[in-house]
């Protein structure tokens, strides 16, 4: 299932859907997007700025966010909250030895007032690699179950061989309308 | 007659102020809302070069058929130039490109078309595109996106998947009969200013 097939889900009065993708530098996140799209994956550089992929259809817009990781982007992590739908947490599930860092990161996001209302995905990414924790390991890192305010599911996946990425996605566009029709 | 006339008045004026090209060729500053308002492909560029004082610079354009997965044009530093299904034609400035495709391009469901774009060495606070396409002073495909912000020394990459207007079958055959009158105008503005202004002629004849 791709990306045109759950944007035909999208019934909402909101037209444009705004996902941010965000997670540690060499995390998989332009590797999952590129993926979805069914864009080429084999010639990703790092990213050094954003890619927006921005899927169109009956008039509604559904807009992936995808901003570089590397250290020094961080601090300007800030310009691309304002109305965020839903956040795409990806972490590199073989990178065991930045968890630490990764939770850190992820801990500061959701004290942001902006995100507040944001729907909470987290992609365990690289499960197609020896070694990579479970998903029930990352869950439990990031300590996921102890956050409060925000609906968050973890999906375990491989940005490489595709699996998993649909469900995850799916999910979160079904409980952004979900909330945006409540709202309403 | 007389009313339908007043009809179709009412209906431009609902949709926000019509502007003539003449109207902005003496501005200092043009701004989204004006180019929104524009009834027709520009026959002039509306800004100079000199403008784009943030540096801003496109470096590849792509355009690929989603259900196939066929790349239909694909510009930029390394690429090899195969299996083009569009001659391109570009001239000196950059700020203009000629794309001739096969008649067969209106049989096309939905197309992703991305840019890459790198800044300078200053942030570019609200970074907006606005393109319009045009065949002769008929709309058939409009885009209006909000960048924000964009960071310093910064290359990104913006990819529009989207399905291609329904034409009535006259307008294709009119659009096929004559190459190049199908033209767009990319309109780019920092702060709700134009900085820069990038055109594309569009012909389907190809027959490679």
């Amino acid at each position: 299932m791709g990306l045109l097939t759950i944007i035909k889900k999208l019934k909402m009065k909101e037209k444009t859907v705004r996902i941010l993708m965000l997670g540690l530098d060499n995390a998989g996140k332009t590797t999952i997007l590129r993926k979805f799209n069914g864009d080429d994956i084999n010639t990703i550089m790092p990213t050094l700025g954003f890619n927006i992929k921005s899927l169109e259809h009956n008039g509604y817009t559904l807009d992936f966010w995808d901003v570089g990781g590397q250290k020094s982007l961080r601090s300007y992590w800030r310009n691309y909250f304002e109305k965020t739908d839903g956040l795409i947490w990806v972490v590199d599930s073989c990178d065991k030895r930045r968890l630490e860092d990764c939770k850190a990161e992820l801990q500061l996001l959701l004290q942001e007032e902006r995100l507040a209302g944001a729907s909470l995905l987290v992609f365990a990414n690289k499960q197609d690699l020896p070694g990579a924790l479970s998903s029930d390991a990352i869950r439990e890192a990031l300590e996921l179950d102890s956050l409060k305010g925000h609906h968050w599911r973890i999906q375990s996946c491989s940005g490489v061989t595709g699996d998993g990425l649909a469900e995850g996605i799916d999910w979160m566009v079904h409980d952004i309308s979900c909330r945006i029709l409540q709202v309403d | 007659m007389a009313t339908k006339g007043v009809g179709s008045f009412l209906k431009k004026a609902a949709r926000g102020r019509v502007v003539s090209e003449r109207n902005l060729a003496t501005k200092e500053t043009i701004t989204p809302e004006e180019v929104l308002g524009l009834q027709a492909p520009t026959t002039q560029f509306l800004c100079e070069p000199s403008a784009n004082i943030y540096g801003i610079e496109f470096v590849a354009f792509k355009l690929r058929d989603m259900e196939s997965g066929n790349v239909l044009v694909n510009l930029g530093p390394g690429i090899p130039d195969s299996e083009a299904m569009a001659v391109v034609g570009a001239d000196n400035s950059g700020r203009f490109v000629r794309y001739q495709f096969r008649p067969d391009f209106f049989d096309l469901k939905s197309v992703g078309a991305s840019v890459t774009f790198c800044v300078g060495d200053k942030p570019v606070p609200n970074f907006r595109m606005i393109e319009r396409h045009f065949f002769g002073n008929k709309l058939i495909k409009s885009f209006d996106f909000d960048f924000g912000f964009c960071i310093p020394e910064s290359t990104n990459t913006c990819e529009h998947i989207y399905e291609l207007p329904k034409l009535p079958k006259a307008d294709i055959d009119a659009m096929i009969a004559t190459p190049y009158a199908t033209k767009s105008d990319s309109f780019y503005f920092v702060d709700g200013k134009l900085v820069m202004h990038n055109k594309a002629e569009y012909a389907y004849d190809g027959t490679f």
